[in-house]
């Protein structure tokens, strides 16, 4: 009786805690999904990089990679303070013409059934690459798995978001997916690449700004509903 | 050979600073000196690239493939930069409109520059960032007209192709798992080390990597289904834009595509990857073809007419076989030529005509007396009549596919092109050789070109396509044979 | 000295029946100081229930047996749960093995629907309107539950709360495995709505527009209206319990029988649940009530949570 054993051994505190960290990374992906306010989408998005900076940090004084130290700094940097202000700024000041509608555009479908799609995509991204043999050194499969599924889930918040800001944090969520993924299979890579990528990613978001600040200006409104005249 | 690579990186560079500021005849001379000095130094480079590989530093090296591709955004480039003089001096009043010409002007050189990078970069992280900034560039380029029609062909481009290339940059990252197996930790990605030791790279990342790589990259190829943005982006764009676009954004998309083709066919063997390309090729291929039938927009029936040769590109190289590899990539240079007349003459065409439909547009044989006749025989070009350059390339890549005995694709790739055919000669048909003066509106439309510049650079194009079809200088054979061995791999 | 197992059992059921009025008097005295009163006194619910018993027991004209059974019938499913799960002792007692989770659950079930079977006797609208939103909830709570009840299985190859508790000792690496701390999450958001917390309902107030599990009991009375209160809190330490005990924080439980380990396991749980209301009752605080259309999408949040504990699971990692 005083003999309860578990049926499954346990995976180490790193291992747990880095596959925590990455499920917070999957669930505020989850929360873009569902958020209606843009303003705490970008806030979503801030706290999701955040986390993965967290973890860069976590795995660069497990693992010993002094290099993951500067990247989860630039990282942090650049999408935690940076992006997110730019974004807001791009957002309609109180007073101009399309501040009411600091309510994202409806989705395509109903919050419910988009959680449900979400849900189904991203069991196929965990189940597609959790059953693949790749092995890391540096954070257990599962994180990579989840890696995926954010990435599918962004793309779910891609296609079945109506607003231009709603898209864009999609995508740059998906690049928080991306760096997941790469922080597991490949977190030795050398700095200078990874750091290229961000300021990649930092171009890429001013241009996502004027564009968005170019359909605004014409459309009056961040809804992409309007955006259907080229088609065939 | 050093120094060319040098001015290739830093002519574009120049030319756009200058166009930012300088008074607009200085920047048409320095862009028209940066396309035609680009072209050049790529032809000096072909004979060398022949015979050996070019390296600087340890981010920089251009095989035989890449001058190839580096052949084809060279010309664009040059052709577009005299094309230019020509498309701006109609518009520049006002001080908005002189704005929009230095950032036209300003954009297209920086556009051409990062096409040009990115065939010579040693890296697979390095090729990605370069595709990357291409993609942002002509994004913000699509965007300037201004028009409520390019500011959502412009939106769709930059979410659709970057997320494109957020798939693209899972597929670097699984090439560098692969590499670092092998490679050891820290390995910078270079392309030549891969390719080495690609026989002992763990099978299922590479597999991933393609996969991913053909998936990403191919969002900019133009691959179906995820072509959507392309049509859009195409026909909203400035036509100079247009015309670089299609003829050799497109092609530098392909290049990333069969850089990963190389270490996968290295590594897995050639049935998987030719598998995944002729999936990708058919399915376009079939895709735009059926789109073309029923197509009543200039721009969009050429920007359809892109997805259908890019679908010929990815078969030809799924056949492997050499002579089907040569007729590829002589049909990058085909298409970049004669695409880039297609979209020049559709410019011209859209500035006399003042529409972007073709419903607009009766009689341009009569009233454009060199425009209307070289863009018919451009489209002819285009769908592969001999004596030109397309004509020969696809005769190589339907050869090369009864050679490696896929005989049912190849008649399958002959099929659609002449649906493709059809579709396309129905609607300019319509449009350049119906009557001028038509009961619909009135039409009071002078005859004469628009501007000289217009015309020459499209004439270029032609002679290009002449001398392809028909006899191409062996030095461009040689480099060709050799960019299709070093495509086919060593086995 | 040691006390006899018997005993123990006894007491466990004790604790939780005694316990649950105090819990639910600090909770209460937690809020209100949190929204600036001095709030009700911490033994405010035993005066509460002394004064219900006390009394007259009135039954809306029409009402069947079953409308006085039911206060009876709950009390007792809430009085035989506590047999099931580990509330005071690491070690399994003899009653313990007679149900696993899914009898828990079945029993805590079983109390709220004669509880809703009661509400529909009595004919009055609210009481009405209560049940048929709590069982229409309630059909989204249940797979979240069986979902968690899955997660516990797959941890630790049974689903007897027991072993789930003594896993989770076993080793750090078990505390901060996703699974557990999913299934954790989404059990206690399912708390949140079974106990009738913001942001599912308002606990206090009484505007029908979002009352759920307030209005049932609304036409019962005198010592039949002590009985379902008295259950509903039991019920609300019950699920504590669990979440206490079973997954965040199985310490301080008694590994010996003797009385002062007994004792101090008593204390350090009501202390524990207290520690759990004072979270809820922060929450209570800082957030709004959702609106009845979007209490969906809070519990779907828990769904989601508990699917991907069993996501992670499949896949090693978790």
């Amino acid at each position: 009786m005083h003999t309860l054993a578990a049926a499954d051994p346990a995976p180490s505190v790193f291992a747990g805690g880095s596959n925590v960290i990455a499920l917070i990374v999957l669930l505020l992906e989850f929360g873009m999904l569902r958020q209606a306010m843009r303003r705490d989408q970008i806030r979503l998005y801030a706290v999701q990089s955040a986390a993965i900076s967290v973890l860069a940090i976590i795995v660069a004084a497990a693992r010993n990679l002094p290099d993951l130290y500067a990247l989860a700094f630039c990282s942090a940097a650049i999408k935690v303070v940076v992006v997110p202000v730019v974004v807001r700024r791009l957002l309609p000041r109180p007073g101009q013409q399309g501040a009411g509608d600091e309510i994202a555009g409806s989705g395509a479908l109903s919050v419910a059934s988009t959680v449900l799609v979400a849900i189904v995509v991203a069991a196929f991204g965990f189940f597609a690459i959790g059953t693949l043999p790749i092995r890391s050194p540096i954070l257990p499969i599962t994180a990579l798995a989840i890696a995926f599924a954010v990435v599918l889930v962004a793309f779910v918040l891609m296609i079945l978001r109506r607003d231009v800001v709603s898209q864009a944090i999609g995508f740059f969520s998906l690049e928080n997916g991306v760096s997941l993924a790469a922080l597991v299979v490949a977190a030795t890579m050398p700095l200078i690449f990874e750091v290229v990528f961000l300021f990649d990613l930092l171009v890429a978001v001013v241009v996502f700004g004027l564009l968005i600040r170019v359909h605004h200006g014409r459309a009056e409104s961040l809804s992409t509903s309007e955006l259907t005249s080229l088609r065939g | 050979m050093i120094i060319v690579l040098v001015f290739l990186l830093v002519a574009p560079v120049i030319a756009a600073l200058v166009a930012l500021v300088a008074p607009a005849r200085a920047c048409n001379v320095v862009t028209a000196v940066a396309g035609a000095g680009s072209f050049a130094a790529v032809i000096v480079l072909i004979p060398t690239a022949a015979h050996h590989d070019v390296t600087l530093g340890s981010y920089l090296r251009v095989d035989a493939l890449s001058v190839v591709f580096l052949l084809a955004t060279g010309f664009l480039y040059a052709a577009v930069a005299v094309y230019l003089i020509g498309y701006l001096r109609v518009d520049r009043n006002s001080p908005a409109e002189l704005r929009h010409a230095r950032r036209l002007q300003a954009g297209l050189n920086i556009f051409a520059w990062s096409m040009l990078a990115a065939p010579m970069m040693s890296s697979l992280a390095l090729l990605w960032v370069a595709i990357e900034v291409t993609t942002v560039v002509s994004a913000l380029l699509v965007a300037l007209e201004g028009t409520a029609g390019a500011a959502e062909a412009a939106w769709k481009y930059v979410l659709i192709a970057s997320a494109g290339l957020g798939i693209a940059l899972l597929g670097t990252i699984f090439a560098y798992y692969a590499g670092e197996q092998i490679l050891g930790q820290s390995y910078d990605l270079t392309f030549v080390p891969l390719l080495h030791a690609a026989a002992h790279l763990p099978r299922t990342p590479v597999r991933l990597a393609f996969v991913l790589a053909v998936l990403g990259f191919g969002t900019k190829v133009g691959f179906f289904p995820v072509h959507t943005w392309l049509p859009d982006a195409h026909s909203e764009a400035p036509a100079p834009v247009s015309a670089l676009l299609s003829g050799s954004l497109l092609a530098v998309s392909f290049y990333a595509i069969l850089r990963y083709y190389q270490v996968a066919q290295a590594a897995l063997g050639s049935g998987f990857p030719r598998a995944v390309l002729l999936t990708f090729g058919v399915a376009s291929l079939l895709f735009a073809a059926l789109s073309l039938l029923d197509q009543r927009d200039l721009k969009r029936l050429f920007a359809y007419s892109s997805v259908e040769h890019m679908g010929i590109l990815a078969i030809g190289v799924s056949f492997g076989a050499p002579v089907a590899l040569i007729g590829v990539l002589l049909h990058v240079l085909a298409h970049a030529a004669a695409k880039g007349n297609a979209f020049m003459g559709a410019g011209v065409m859209l500035r006399k005509f003042a529409v972007k439909h073709v419903s607009g547009v009766k009689g341009g044989l009569d009233l454009l007396p060199w425009s209307g006749p070289l863009l018919l025989v451009t489209v002819l070009a285009l769908s592969a009549m001999p004596p030109f350059g397309i004509f020969r390339s696809e005769f190589m890549i339907v050869a090369g596919g009864f050679e490696s005995s896929r005989d049912i694709f190849a008649a399958i790739l002959v099929v659609l092109v002449t649906v493709a055919f059809l579709g396309i000669a129905a609607t300019t048909n319509a449009m350049l050789l119906g009557p001028a003066s038509d009961s619909t509106g009135p039409t009071t439309i002078s005859r004469g070109e628009p501007s000289a510049w217009m015309v020459a650079p499209v004439l270029a194009g032609l002679v290009v396509l002449l001398v392809l079809g028909l006899h191409p200088p062996a030095h461009l054979t040689e480099l060709l044979a050799r960019g299709a061995a070093e495509l086919r791999g060593p086995a | 000295m040691t006390l006899p197992i018997p005993l123990i059992q006894a007491l466990q059921v004790a604790t939780i029946a005694i316990g649950a009025p105090l819990v639910s008097g600090v909770i209460s005295r937690v809020e209100a100081r949190l929204q600036g009163r001095r709030g009700p006194r911490i033994l405010q619910p035993y005066y509460d229930l002394a004064k219900l018993v006390r009394k007259e027991a009135l039954a809306p004209e029409g009402a069947s047996w079953v409308f006085l059974a039911a206060p009876l019938v709950a009390c007792a499913a809430y009085l035989t749960v506590p047999l099931l799960i580990p509330v005071l002792t690491t070690y399994g007692l003899p009653l313990g093995y007679m149900g696993d989770i899914l009898g828990g659950g079945f029993i805590l079930s079983l109390a709220s629907f004669v509880v809703a079977v009661a509400a529909l006797e009595t004919g009055s609208p609210y009481a009405q309107m209560g049940a048929s939103r709590a069982k229409t909830f309630a059909a989204i709570t249940e797979p979240v539950v069986l979902f968690v009840v899955f997660t516990v299985a797959l941890l630790t190859g049974t689903d007897l709360p027991y072993v789930l508790a003594a896993t989770v000792r076993s080793s750090a690496g078990q505390l901060v495995r996703p699974a557990h701390l999913l299934a954790a999450a989404a059990l206690f958001m399912v708390i949140l709505y079974e106990t009738g917390r913001i942001p599912v309902e308002t606990h206090t107030g009484t505007n029908e527009f979002g009352m759920i599990e307030e209005a049932r009991p609304f036409e019962h009375s005198g010592p039949y209206f002590a009985l379902l209160k008295w259950g509903s809190w039991m019920k609300q330490l019950i699920l504590y319990t669990i979440l206490v005990n079973v997954f965040v924080a199985p310490w301080g439980l008694a590994a010996t029988a003797r009385p002062a380990d007994v004792g101090l396991a008593i204390v350090t749980l009501l202390a524990k649940a207290a520690g759990i209301g004072i979270v809820v009752a922060v929450i209570d605080n800082s957030f709004a009530k959702l609106r009845l259309f979007k209490i969906t999408e809070f519990v779907a949040g828990a769904f989601l949570l508990a699917v991907l504990g069993v996501f992670t699971l499949y896949l090693g990692g978790g």
